[in-house]
């Protein structure tokens, strides 16, 4: 055995694994190879100065902390959450749907008598982007613009900060070589629809 | 009912009793595990990123991800272990966070305070022992622990600083003995060469 045996056994030396051959050998050969016996006490040290180094001590309040943390975690929480990820995609192909199905609604008589279209005005939904907020209040929604009354929504536990309301304007459209385009807006006593979206 | 016998108590169960009671929300339970190893974890993270800061940051962060995951929690296995294997996950993204961000101690930092050190040793008018104090030298260790690639410095603080067994690093690394054993004797070739200039300017051993 050589040197390069010797630093092999370095590690198991000073983890105290070595068979009593292993270490009758070592010893040997370090009480010989002054090189060896160098880098073995160089690494003792190390490791002996990496084992002392002084605790670092948690703060005094982590318990406190994480025990806060923890609670929060445990209320009910204010969003709505899904068991398992394929709710969420359940989820999201429904409220597609809806949606689909509100655009589609004022079509339906086309749907079922598809040899009208040529000569029918459809009527569709033209979707207006509104901030929920301007909907919750009176003064607002009356500065909106709007034709009729809106009446704001009870409000709930739920954060609707980032709610998105879609108002459904009817418009009449009128076919032309296989397009659709908009011939007028409907008066303002015809009512749409109304879907809010979540983020 | 007497309200001793309503409140069983904590301070007497073994960490993996304390734990099937965290996953039946028993808080009391949650916060005794809490306090028996914050010491260990904080000191852990703090190791491996050598920032006190972080380390109590992350220290909240391994707890509450504890509390969040307890029912993942496999009954029978050690609780320290896994434990210490959400530490040293948050560990090691926190050092690929930092690494990606180029925002970690530099080679050239390390090379300023080693001149610095050398330089106070080299200076003839003062006596050994005032120029490199053995806390100095450990401040040392520590900022080179941080510079040792992550998956051995992870292995070499679970072992040489925090003292698990070689079988219980690799239950937490999730690798092989075999490859644990050589992580950690790397990384302390690696720290003892890092080193190497200091302890013999100072004359250690």
């Amino acid at each position: 055995m050589n040197c390069h045996d010797a630093h092999r056994l370095f590690g198991g030396c000073w983890d105290d694994e070595l068979t009593q051959a292993e270490r009758d050998w070592l010893e040997r050969h370090l009480a010989a190879c002054a090189r060896c016996r160098v880098e073995y006490d160089e690494l003792a040290r190390t490791l002996e100065l990496a084992g002392s180094l002084p605790r670092i001590e948690p703060d005094a309040e982590l318990v406190e902390r994480v025990l806060a943390r923890t609670r929060r975690a445990t209320v009910a929480p204010d969003r709505v959450t899904l068991a398992r990820p394929m709710g969420a995609w359940l989820a999201t192909a429904a409220a597609g749907l809806a949606i689909t199905g509100l655009l589609l609604a004022p079509w339906r008589p086309w749907l079922q008598a598809p040899h009208a279209l040529p000569h029918a005005a459809a009527v569709m939904a033209q979707l207006t982007p509104v901030r929920q907020p301007e909907l919750r209040h009176p003064v607002m929604a009356a500065r909106s613009g709007a034709g009729h009354e809106r009446v704001a929504a009870a409000d709930t536990l739920f954060d609707h900060s980032e709610d998105v309301e879609m108002v459904l304007d009817p418009v009449v459209l009128r076919m032309h070589n296989g397009r659709a385009s908009v011939v007028r807006s409907t008066t303002p006593a015809v009512h749409g629809e109304q879907a809010v979206i979540s983020f | 009912m007497d309200r001793e016998t309503a409140v069983p108590p904590v301070l007497s169960l073994s960490d993996e009793d304390l734990m099937a009671r965290v996953a039946r929300d028993d808080e009391r339970a949650f916060a005794e595990l809490v306090r028996r190893f914050q010491g260990r974890v904080t000191n852990l993270i703090g190791r491996v990123l050598n920032d006190r800061g972080c380390a109590d940051d992350l220290a909240q962060e391994t707890f509450v991800r504890v509390f969040v995951h307890r029912r993942n929690y496999r009954q029978g296995s050690k609780f320290s272990t896994w434990l210490f294997t959400i530490a040293a996950n948050l560990a090691k993204n926190e050092i690929r966070r930092r690494v990606r961000r180029r925002n970690w101690f530099s080679l050239d930092a390390l090379q300023e305070m080693f001149s610095d050190g050398l330089a106070q040793l080299a200076d003839p008018t003062e006596g050994r022992e005032s120029l490199l104090e053995r806390e100095q030298l450990q401040e040392a260790i520590g900022r080179c622990i941080a510079t040792i690639p992550e998956k051995y410095r992870v292995a070499l603080v679970l072992r040489d600083i925090e003292g698990l067994s070689y079988e219980e690093i690799a239950e937490v690394l999730g690798v092989p003995g075999g490859t644990v054993r050589s992580r950690i004797n790397r990384a302390r070739g690696m720290l003892k060469r890092k080193l190497q200039p200091l302890l013999r300017r100072s004359g250690t051993p």
